[in-house]
């Protein structure tokens, strides 16, 4: 897994006339776990969004580096793993058609054992791999997009209130997965969640 | 660097559509359905006795390419659409490049066209009474035609996929660009309709390979745009 760090510097969003983040800068790298805090509204996902390149900043500015090699924006998504709430899987595919597909899209020749166990290591139960996803509990459906999420082994890795809809077991494999990831990649977790908070390395809290 | 290819990235976003197509057969049901009922209704109206003998060319060549056309907009549309309503757009968006989504949604749209024309141009030649001279002709513009319908369609549907009441818009966006080349498309069916020979059809096939050719090549530079901004 390659060291790839984003610096964000002077990020500023606006939708219309509604300001949503105002000046923010901050540093993923690996080693560290950035936490973004704050209430409902306050930016969280904007931001993330706007650090995996899928939303433009209104001011400011990304930059992906590879070592000290910046990277082109066309090339974020190679290096990148993200989670969200607002990011699904299909629902007509199997938690193992998924992971298949995505595998195939990221050039990735990985055999059905090896993406059970990662189903497996996120408490998806066995039985449930080739069961399509549209007939999931929303903890379930949560499980599969965090593996698609981490199924490159990206060495950065966005999550946006990764423990949403998991019970306690699931929070501890989220925990657990972040742990793994802290040693791995350049991770960022967007969160309410006072548990997930203490994660962090470091912090950036967001206001309404 | 990725150790894919855009050809099995695409491959591989044609092979997702299809099995989430046969399972759920939305679109493959919008598209059959609404093909099926406008020819009933054309042939029960009209049939193939209802029209003047002078007026036969024109007329039935008009009316297969309306049933098809309206046809293949009812479920055409849906190749992004349905991405955005079930969120999962913005996955595909971060794990495969833009051209591999672009061409295997196009080529998911090809397949659907073949399919709507298998099923509805022979019973329509049945039903209407359409005796056709020209048919290698007439195989030649249905192919040409579903790839520039395609490509037309699927660079539509990604514009307006974002926007709400997506499928009016759809429809709004795609006949003035889908126009010129359904002009054609009768055309060359009616020229097709009347005589074996291929010289028959060539200049209307000759636009219709054109004006795909160029919504193909339009739709490279302008999908990625589309598509992430």
């Amino acid at each position: 897994m390659s060291a790839v760090s984003v610096e964000f510097k002077g990020v500023s969003k606006r939708f219309g006339n509604r300001s949503v983040l105002a000046a923010v800068s901050g540093t993923l790298q690996r080693g560290r776990v950035l936490v973004v805090a704050g209430p409902n509204g306050a930016g969280k996902s904007t931001l993330l969004n706007i650090l995996a390149g899928l939303l433009r900043p209104s001011r400011g500015e990304v930059v992906y580096r590879n070592g000290d090699a910046p990277l082109a924006r066309t090339h974020w998504f190679e290096h990148l793993g993200m989670a969200a709430p607002d990011m699904a899987v299909y629902e007509e595919l199997s938690a193992l058609e998924n992971l298949r597909f995505f595998a195939r899209l990221r050039g990735l020749h990985l055999e059905d054992p090896t993406l059970q166990e990662l189903l497996d290591g996120l408490g998806l139960p066995p039985r449930e791999h080739t069961r399509t996803v549209g007939t999931y509990s929303s903890g379930m459906r949560q499980r599969v997009k965090l593996a698609q999420a981490i199924l490159h082994e990206p060495p950065v890795l966005l999550l946006d209130e990764p423990s949403s809809n998991l019970d306690e077991a699931g929070h501890g494999v989220v925990a657990d997965l972040v742990a793994r990831f802290r040693e791995l990649a350049a991770v960022a977790v967007a969160t309410n969640d006072p548990r997930e908070m203490t994660w962090a390395d470091a912090r950036i809290d967001l206001a309404l | 660097m990725r150790a894919s290819t855009l050809l099995s990235e695409s491959l591989a976003v044609l092979g997702k559509e299809l099995t989430a197509e046969l399972r759920s057969r939305v679109a493959l049901n919008a598209v059959g359905l609404f093909g099926l009922t406008t020819l009933i209704a054309v042939a029960y109206q009209i049939g193939p006795y209802r029209i003047q003998e002078q007026d036969r060319p024109h007329l039935l060549a008009a009316l297969l390419w309306v049933i098809l056309f309206f046809a293949a907009t009812s479920g055409l549309s849906r190749v992004f659409v349905k991405e955005e309503d079930a969120h999962t757009a913005k996955t595909l968006r971060l794990a495969a490049r833009p051209l591999a989504v672009f061409a295997g949604k196009f080529l998911f749209n090809l397949i659907l066209l073949a399919a709507l024309y298998a099923f509805i141009v022979p019973l329509y030649c049945a039903l209407m009474g359409y005796a056709v001279q020209g048919v290698a002709s007439l195989a030649l513009l249905l192919a040409c035609g579903a790839v520039a319908l395609s490509a037309t369609s699927t660079m539509v549907a990604a514009i307006i996929s974002r926007a709400s009441g997506s499928t009016t818009l759809f429809a709004i966006l795609s006949v003035p660009l889908v126009l010129p080349l359904l002009v054609m498309l009768i055309q060359g069916t009616r020229a097709a309709a009347g005589s074996t020979t291929i010289a028959a059809v060539l200049p209307a096939l000759q636009g219709v390979v054109s004006l795909g050719g160029a919504t193909l090549v339009i739709s490279v530079y302008l999908f990625p745009v589309v598509w992430h901004d």
